[in-house]
């Protein structure tokens, strides 16, 4: 009964800050539903690793460990994001960006803990839906969720950016739309035949093979368009830096980290029943292709990017690419690449936009011109770290992105795909030079007259939390949580 | 002959409504007038519901009366009216701008119906027990999503693009019906539920795009760059 418990939790959270009258009250709200979430997606795990999957309400509930793992990362990230999100719209708030006046700022914290935990739900629900269908219904959800999140501070460039977001992510996902109606053509006819059940995961897997191969295939091209266009991998990317940047941080943290695994869940759910149906070589080629389209896309805005959170947004993307490039490439050493970059990623992307948003508050601006360097003698705090999550952003060892980078350049070149890796390395060269071009420049400097400014409770101890667990996990990752991501790389080659 | 319970008037009927799907598709192709083009929109929906309908009715299927039923509900009424109350808000009822003339959006329209025959038929098994009807309607289905997407690129204003993507959905929903006579009901109603949400949330954000760009011309909007 816990799956049900983990949807409800944000859901209540969401309705009860909808109704609350003080921003205090929503603040306890959120913060107590995330963290009773995380609990949940640990007892998820642990439920998982204990008896292999969890299948309830006639599967329309349905955990493996793969979407065991996506929870779980969620969970972290809203966790986080939620502490985070206190002591950033606080800070907004006393520097008057939500327009001064009392009630106005009360209905942005409404906006704010209303959406965001409803956003998160839906994130829930596309990991732990056990039909294709709901699946689908569940990240649509997560769009229209988190809509009014990116116009948060309602200027025109985020009018702009939400338009983006709404109608490309809108034509994506009818395309996977289409694709769900070709994955239940293709298995209507054997599945049992019962209408309820006939997109049910456990149904649709065991029954993989049989699959209707011509369908299939149509029916992963839709999927892959669609589940991509909300990944955004290249070239159906461009909505991507426009809302990063729009959204309030914690939000466009929780945009870059936790959505794009739920988008790259959803993908490879279709990857596994369409290699299963025809084979891994159609979907994979495909994916190789659009994965390093968008790393390859993604290297020249980084390399002369102007804004720091667009530069985030861009990076988002290459690492998008990185992990359908190992989807693509297949093998259990490539998804287990996959699963571990999947959970480093989200750490440290996740503490990258924090830095992104604490130097974005103090200086009023994101672009790097207007900060001039020196960020590390100001904040010293968030210049580290920003520093740090940089060079782990990048694959730089020690830290966690190397392994599992290392471990998808071993099992492309394994598998004899010799010029995908060579670009693959040589992209990831050119964001590696921009990346700490950029980010170098920002944080380090000549020491400005400005006074050091001291650590905003909340907004900088929530960085600094997740600035050691990205430090620990470099060096030492738990038992039972390696174990899970194991799980889920077997989920995706069929072991 | 007992029109009512014979099978074989169904297919054809069926057919036939898909066709005047397809038939107002390009009409609104062509159609320049934002509200006829709402109304065009209500009448493909409503077509779509009696598709549904007569489906659920000649195969004895009754759980796509439901899916028939909120199509006509949804799509037929409630959403135009949605639409037309924005339209009447933001007081804008001249004409849509496409980028393309209409004589050859219509010509594209055709050469887009003429690929969707010919994807429809690649993957039309038949023998593999599927629907008896999906032939002809699949391929309709198939147009009315191209061709949506082609009215999303070559319309200029925020609220005719939220109309093209409506239909876009519509094919969807056709191929969805024909297909495997409507997708599991829960799917079904998030779908529908999705759409209502969309609805809402897309009239929200032209309504907002009007108030501070004076204009619903979506190509004024690129100030992000890069």
């Amino acid at each position: 009964m816990i799956l049900p418990i983990l949807l409800l939790t944000p859901f209540a959270a969401g309705v009860f800050s909808a109704l609350a009258r003080t921003r205090r009250a929503m603040e306890i709200a959120n913060l107590a539903a995330f963290s009773l979430a995380f609990v949940l997606a640990l007892g998820i795990a642990k439920q998982v690793l204990d008896t292999g999957s969890v299948s309830l309400w006639g599967g329309f509930l349905y955990a493996d460990h793969l979407s065991a793992l996506v929870c779980l990362l969620t969970a972290s990230v809203s966790l986080v994001c939620a502490v985070y999100a206190v002591g950033y719209l606080r800070e907004d708030e006393r520097s008057g960006a939500f327009g001064g006046d009392d009630p106005a700022s009360t209905s942005q914290f409404r906006k704010y803990y209303t959406l965001t935990p409803l956003f998160v739900t839906s994130m829930f629900l596309v990991a732990l839906a056990g039909n294709l269908g709901v699946m689908w219904v569940a990240i649509e959800a997560t769009t229209l969720a988190s809509v009014f999140l990116v116009t948060f501070y309602g200027k025109a460039t985020s009018l702009e950016a939400a338009w983006k977001y709404a109608m490309i992510g809108g034509v994506g996902l009818s395309m996977a739309l289409f694709g769900t109606v070709l994955a239940y053509y293709a298995g209507h006819h054997l599945a049992g035949t019962d209408t309820i059940a006939g997109l049910n995961w456990p149904v649709l897997a065991r029954h993989a093979a049989q699959l209707d191969p011509t369908t299939m295939r149509l029916a992963f091209i839709m999927a892959l368009l669609g589940y991509g266009t909300k990944a955004g991998l290249a070239p159906m990317h461009t909505w991507k830096p426009d809302a990063y940047s729009e959204a309030p941080v914690p939000a466009a943290a929780i945009l870059s980290t936790a959505m794009l695994n739920c988008a790259l869940y959803g993908l490879i759910r279709f990857y596994i029943l369409t290699s299963r149906s025809v084979g891994p070589e159609f979907p994979g080629r495909l994916l190789l292709i659009f994965g390093l389209l968008s790393m390859g896309i993604s290297v020249p805005f980084v390399l002369v990017q102007k804004n720091f959170r667009r530069l985030l947004a861009y990076h988002t993307i290459d690492h998008a690419g990185i992990m359908a490039m190992a989807l693509g490439v297949g093998g259990k050493l490539a998804a287990l690449g996959l699963m571990l970059h999947m959970t480093y990623h989200t750490v440290a992307k996740s503490l990258l936009f924090l830095c992104a948003g604490n130097v974005y508050q103090h200086y009023k601006t994101d672009l790097f011109d207007k900060v001039k360097g020196g960020v590390i003698h100001v904040i010293p705090a968030t210049g580290a770290v920003f520093l740090m999550a940089t060079l782990a952003i990048v694959g730089m060892p020690p830290f966690s992105l190397f392994q599992s980078e290392f471990l998808i350049v071993r099992a492309a070149f394994g598998a004899g795909l010799y010029l995908p890796t060579a670009l693959f390395i040589l992209f990831g060269t050119g964001i590696f030079a921009g990346a700490v071009l950029h980010v170098g420049g920002l944080v380090l400097g000549p020491a400005s007259p400005e006074p050091v400014t001291p650590l905003v409770p909340w907004r900088d101890f929530s960085m600094l939390g997740l600035a050691a667990v990205l430090v620990i996990v470099a060096f030492w990752l738990p038992g039972p949580l390696l174990e899970l991501i194991r799980g889920a790389a077997n989920v995706v080659t069929g072991g | 002959m007992d029109l009512l319970h014979n099978p074989e008037f169904g297919d054809k009927l069926v057919t036939l409504m898909a066709a005047f799907v397809l038939v107002l598709q390009i009409a609104m192709v062509g159609q320049r007038s934002l509200v006829m083009n709402i109304r065009l929109f209500a009448a493909q929906s409503f077509l779509l519901g009696a598709i549904a309908g007569s489906i659920a009715w000649y195969n004895h299927a009754p759980h796509i009366f439901i899916a028939a039923g909120m199509t006509i509900l949804l799509k037929a009424i409630l959403v135009p009216i949605v639409l037309e109350r924005l339209v009447d808000r933001i007081d804008i009822h001249h004409e849509i701008a496409p980028i393309l003339n209409t004589p050859l959006s219509i010509m594209i329209s055709g050469g887009l119906t003429l690929v969707a025959y010919l994807v429809g038929e690649s993957f039309y098994h038949p023998e593999a027990g599927a629907a008896s009807l999906g032939h002809n309607t699949l391929a309709v289905a198939i147009s009315v999503f191209l061709i949506g997407f082609f009215m999303m690129i070559n319309r200029r204003k925020a609220l005719t693009q939220v109309l093209a993507l409506l239909t876009l959905e519509n094919g969807i929903f056709l191929a969805a019906t024909c297909l495997t006579y409507g997708m599991p009901l829960i799917v079904e109603l998030g779908v529908f539920f999705d759409v209502l949400v969309a609805v809402l949330v897309l009239g929200i954000l032209v309504y907002r795009i009007r108030e501070s760009f004076e204009s619903m011309d979506v190509s004024k909007l690129r100030r992000l760059r890069g």
